[in-house]
């Protein structure tokens, strides 16, 4: 069946290919017979003349060929087409409202499947990338950690389920000799990541296998983007060398345009390069942030590598207790570790748009029912003449795809428009480097689309063609032709929109209250008129700590003698990042088992940093500028810490020390002055965890952000900023420049665009709904007028008559909700983990969706209802 | 030339198929395999060939492929498919029936 099919479609398609197909083929045969001919000895002429003669008429052949093919069939097919295309020409309002309608619906669709291809589907440029997994260390109560290169190392050498595994740790430089001095990031990879991936550079060379050592030579590759941008694309750039931290580091290869990353990378440095001068290359304490990809040996599934690596880790934390602790590892596929956590947030989505596109669908069947009474008498003609009921199924189908087809190129118009503002709302470190375009397979399915709308909008009006009954069709002129099952099917669809309308209603309505929840959640700082800037100091004169302390000093003091600046201070962390850096701690008095040390994050700060970020001081003090080099070392604790490390106790005065005691080692306590509310580090909707501050004078960190509060629109101070540093270090680059009101929008970003999305899909699905019912109840008084006049003619009131035609709107509405309640129950896990304290099944958020749907569906009931009220009894029974 | 015998119908397809079992073959000379084969009592007219043909292909039991016949020049192969061999043992089967039973009617001359 399928075979006949695509045998015909083919002839369709490639009609002038087969014509001389056939042609080349009986020509083959005739020159064949007279060459037969000539061999038994007849002169040519002759034998042509006979070889004609016996095969007879070649048009004849030809045509009847044409018939075997099944010609006959695609003959009928445009035939159909051309019938379909002149109905709805000669009928446009009905074609446009169908149109745009459908238009809409696979417009979001297509849109939403855009996004969803390029960041969840689209297959990874690496080679195999199913194979490809990321491992991390994972810690107990604190999850997911980097790996130390030495446990790398050894899971290397002792691992029984990887063919390879290589280690990329994000590296950061400041490039010099562009217009600004420029923050760029990269990877430093052992050298084996490339071809392990699979990944070839387009110029040049990759690393070599000596380049894994400490000591190698400088040289780095740059990205696609790198090249293009800062060497104009310029194949010679291969040789130079570039200033990277005030040092020289040969160009060896420019890396594929199509390569990308979790992280950003403009260039890449073999390992060797990154251990010469990297404590953390020989420390296994000491967790920079580096991951490890491995290659899955052939055969090997997912979870045996699980076991084996977990076995692997409880064996390395047995041996080295000190700097393992009680480390597992986390495994995950590099697809998963590309797509985040949106992917749930993106199905959604896409099942929202779908949802949008099934409503309109209903919408148009409804129209094409409408005119069923005006085509009832042409349908009944066409049967009697003998027509088969298959033929005039076909005919309907056809026109409901010319009509889904013209909607789905509309609708992919409107999607290509639409897909950049989505792409936009999508956070970059969401995207990855994705590519969120049109492209073929996002037509494939936007196809798809079209062919659901085809059968959604056009099986029902062309099932009640093909019922309807010939000889009253005929005898009434197709006046009231099987008015009651058409009605039935018309109830059917408008219950069905409201249902999904108030799917999505709900939907929307649980994304904003728990968006809601999450924007009163107290945050614990003040983002208003905050600005932030990242620095981050690597030219060679900041290598020891009194420079680097001077620099900070005086980025602060210049800038707090700006004018409009309130107050500014610097600090290694902002909150809502996640982005923080860890040690453990022992605290005087309180000796932990190995693995139970407590665990908190450490924020290197500056005076200021609590009064800058509004952090309330609940006891002692905050820094000053007298907590200096060689004052006696303190910190501040936030009241997690007081509350969990010294319950019952006040922490102010207690002393505690970085890493495990160690015998015979005389610590180097610090001094606990202050406790500050706990702030929401890791995001919103994460709870506290155990936050340490110390002072910036005594634990000088090269990369700081600043953090300056104005009394006016904080980004207007960006510019004299940037004067203020390159008046210290002409050098040195700004970046990561942002309101801490954009950092909380962030943080919140895939619930932003879900709630945005979601409710622009319910709203599309509300109107349309509403237009549904709104023509149900318009086409039944219409009908009913007659009914309507008796009635009144017999002494109803009006008030009556209009219960009457509202009991029908009525009944659809609640029947839509009851049913669409019903499904959200259903569909409500899909959103839990999308919700902030707001539990899916939330029976205020159900009551509320559930009321305004049936107000607005009254609403929509209304309209047309009252049109009865002007119903003159005398003209609607003259009518009959 | 006389004892040449008019193919009865649905024959032609049979005869088609059963000749492509043998190798692949382009029209002309799946005539002359037949006529040979039937020692010259059957004749395909090429009339009824190339439509028979283009049915059996669109039925999906013979592929076609362009190829070089054995005089050089561009022809048109067809070949069995798997769905085409099956076909044909049923076909062979049903007509073996049906000329058993003919004969069995008619009775010895």
């Amino acid at each position: 069946m399928l075979h006949d099919w695509l045998f015909r479609v083919r002839f369709l398609l490639r009609r002038t290919t087969v014509e001389s197909e056939i042609e080349d083929e009986l020509q083959f045969h005739v020159e064949r017979q007279i060459e037969k001919y000539v061999e038994s000895g007849m002169n040519r002429d002759a034998a042509r003349r006979r070889a004609r003669v016996e095969f007879g008429g070649l048009e004849q052949v030809k045509e009847e060929c044409r018939d075997a093919r099944g010609v006959s069939l695609v003959e009928t097919l445009a035939q159909d087409l051309r019938y379909g295309w002149r109905t709805l020409r000669r009928s446009p309002g009905f074609a446009a409202a169908a149109l745009v309608t459908l238009a809409l619906g696979i417009g979001a669709g297509t849109a939403m499947f855009s996004v969803v291809y390029g960041v969840l589907l689209r297959p990874l440029p690496f080679r195999d990338a199913s194979q490809l997994v990321l491992l991390n260390e994972a810690m107990p109560k604190v999850g997911d950690v980097s790996v130390s290169y030495p446990n790398f190392q050894d899971w290397r050498r002792q691992n029984h389920s990887f063919a390879e595994m290589a280690a990329v740790n994000p590296v950061k430089f400041n490039m010099a000799g562009g217009n600004q001095p420029e923050n760029i990031d990269g990877l430093a990879v052992s050298p084996n990541f490339l071809p392990m991936m699979g990944v070839h550079p387009v110029i040049g060379r990759g690393f070599t296998h000596d380049e894994e050592k400490p000591g190698a030579a400088r040289v780095v590759l740059l990205s696609y983007a790198l090249w293009q941008s800062g060497f104009g694309a310029d194949p010679k750039a291969i040789g130079h060398t570039v200033h990277l931290d005030s040092q020289m580091a040969t160009i060896i290869g420019v890396l594929p345009p199509d390569f990308r990353w979790v992280e950003r990378c403009d260039v890449m440095e073999p390992i060797g390069v990154w251990a010469t001068h990297n404590d953390s290359a020989t420390n296994r304490g000491d967790r920079g942030d580096g991951l490890v990809v491995g290659r899955l040996a052939t055969g090997v599934q997912m979870e045996q590598a699980r076991a084996d690596m977990e076995a692997l880790a409880a064996a390395l934390a047995r041996a080295y207790p000190e700097a393992n602790g009680q480390n597992g590892v986390h495994l995950r596929s590099l697809r998963d570790a590309f797509s985040g956590d949106v992917g749930p947030a993106m199905l959604l989505l896409l099942g929202a748009a779908i949802f949008v596109l099934l409503v309109a669908c209903a919408n148009v069947a409804n129209l094409f029912l409408m005119r069923g009474p005006v085509r009832a008498k042409e349908m009944a003609l066409r049967l009697a003449i003998g027509a088969s009921r298959g033929r005039i199924l076909r005919q309907m189908l056809t026109e409901s795809f010319l009509v889904a087809l013209l909607g789905g190129v509309a609708g992919v118009s409107l999607a290509s428009a639409g897909t950049p503002a989505i792409a936009w709302l999508i956070p970059s470190e969401t995207l990855a480097g994705a590519t969120v375009d049109i492209n073929g397979a996002v037509l494939l399915f936007s196809g798809g689309l079209v062919v659901l709308s085809m059968f959604v909008a056009g099986l029902a009006p062309g099932l009640y063609a093909t019922r309807a009954n010939l000889q009253s069709a005929l005898k009434e002129g197709g006046k009231t032709t099987g008015a009651g099952a058409r009605n039935r099917w018309r109830d059917v669809l408008a219950t069905g929109e409201v249902a999904l309308a108030l799917i999505l209603l709900l939907g929307a309505a649980l994304m904003m209250k728990s968006l809601h929840r999450l924007l009163a959640v107290d945050a614990g700082f003040r983002s208003e008129h905050v600005l932030k800037l990242k620095m981050d100091l690597r030219a060679a004169q900041y290598a020891t700590d009194p420079p680097v302390i001077a620099f900070w000093q005086r980025t602060l003091d210049r800038v707090r003698a700006l004018p409009g600046v309130e107050s500014a201070a610097v600090g290694t962390a902002i909150p809502l990042t996640g982005d923080h850096s860890r040690n453990d701690i022992s605290i005087e008095g309180a000796l932990p088992k190995p693995g139970s040390y407590p665990h908190p994050d450490i924020h290197i700060v500056s005076e200021d940093y609590e009064k800058t970020l509004g952090i309330r001081l609940l006891r002692g003090r905050g820094f000053t500028p007298a907590d200096k080099e060689n004052a006696p070392q303190v910190a501040m604790v936030n009241a997690t810490v007081a509350q969990h490390l010294f319950p019952g106790i006040d922490p102010i005065g207690k002393q505690f020390t970085f890493g495990h005691l160690e015998a015979g080692d005389p610590p180097n306590w610090l001094r606990i002055v202050g406790v500050v509310a706990d702030t929401k580090m890791y995001g919103l909707a994460n709870p506290a965890r155990l936050e340490i501050y110390v002072p910036f004078r005594q634990a000088a960190s090269n990369g700081m952000v600043l953090l300056v509060k104005s009394g006016q629109e904080p980004t207007a101070l960006v510019s004299a900023i940037r004067s203020v540093v390159a008046s210290i270090d002409k050098e040195q680059p700004i970046f990561g420049v942002a309101t801490m009101q954009d950092v909380v929008s962030a943080s919140m970003a895939t619930q932003r665009i879900t709630l945005i999305l979601l409710g622009l899909f319910s709203g599309l699905a509300l109107v349309l709904a509403a237009i549904g019912i709104y023509g149900v109840i318009a086409y039944s008084v219409a009908q009913r007028a007659n009914e309507i006049g008796i009635r009144m003619a017999l002494g109803a009131q009006r008030a009556d008559v209009l219960r009457l035609v509202l009991a029908q709107g009525a009944k659809i509405s609640a029947a839509g909700i009851v049913i669409g309640g019903a499904a959200s129950v259903g569909l409500a896990r899909f959103m839990t983990n999308l919700l902030y304290a707001v539990r899916a099944l939330d029976p205020a958020t159900f009551t509320a969706a559930a009321l305004m749907l049936a107000l607005i569906a009254m609403v929509a009931a209304y309209i047309p209802a009252r049109r009865t009220l002007r119903v003159d009894p005398l003209i609607a029974l003259r009518s009959e | 030339m006389n004892d040449r015998v008019e193919l009865p119908q649905g024959t032609l397809d049979l005869l088609i198929l059963r000749t492509l079992a043998l190798e692949p073959q382009h029209g002309w000379g799946i005539a002359e395999r037949v006529q040979q084969m039937s020692g010259d009592v059957l004749r395909i007219q090429q009339g009824s060939l190339y439509p028979a043909l283009h049915r059996l292909e669109r039925r999906g039991w013979i592929k076609a492929s362009w190829g070089t016949s054995d005089n050089n020049r561009r022809a048109k192969y067809y070949e069995l498919s798997r769905s085409g061999r099956k076909q044909l043992s049923a076909e062979r089967d049903s007509w073996q029936k049906l000329i058993a039973a003919v004969a069995q009617v008619l009775g010895p001359a």
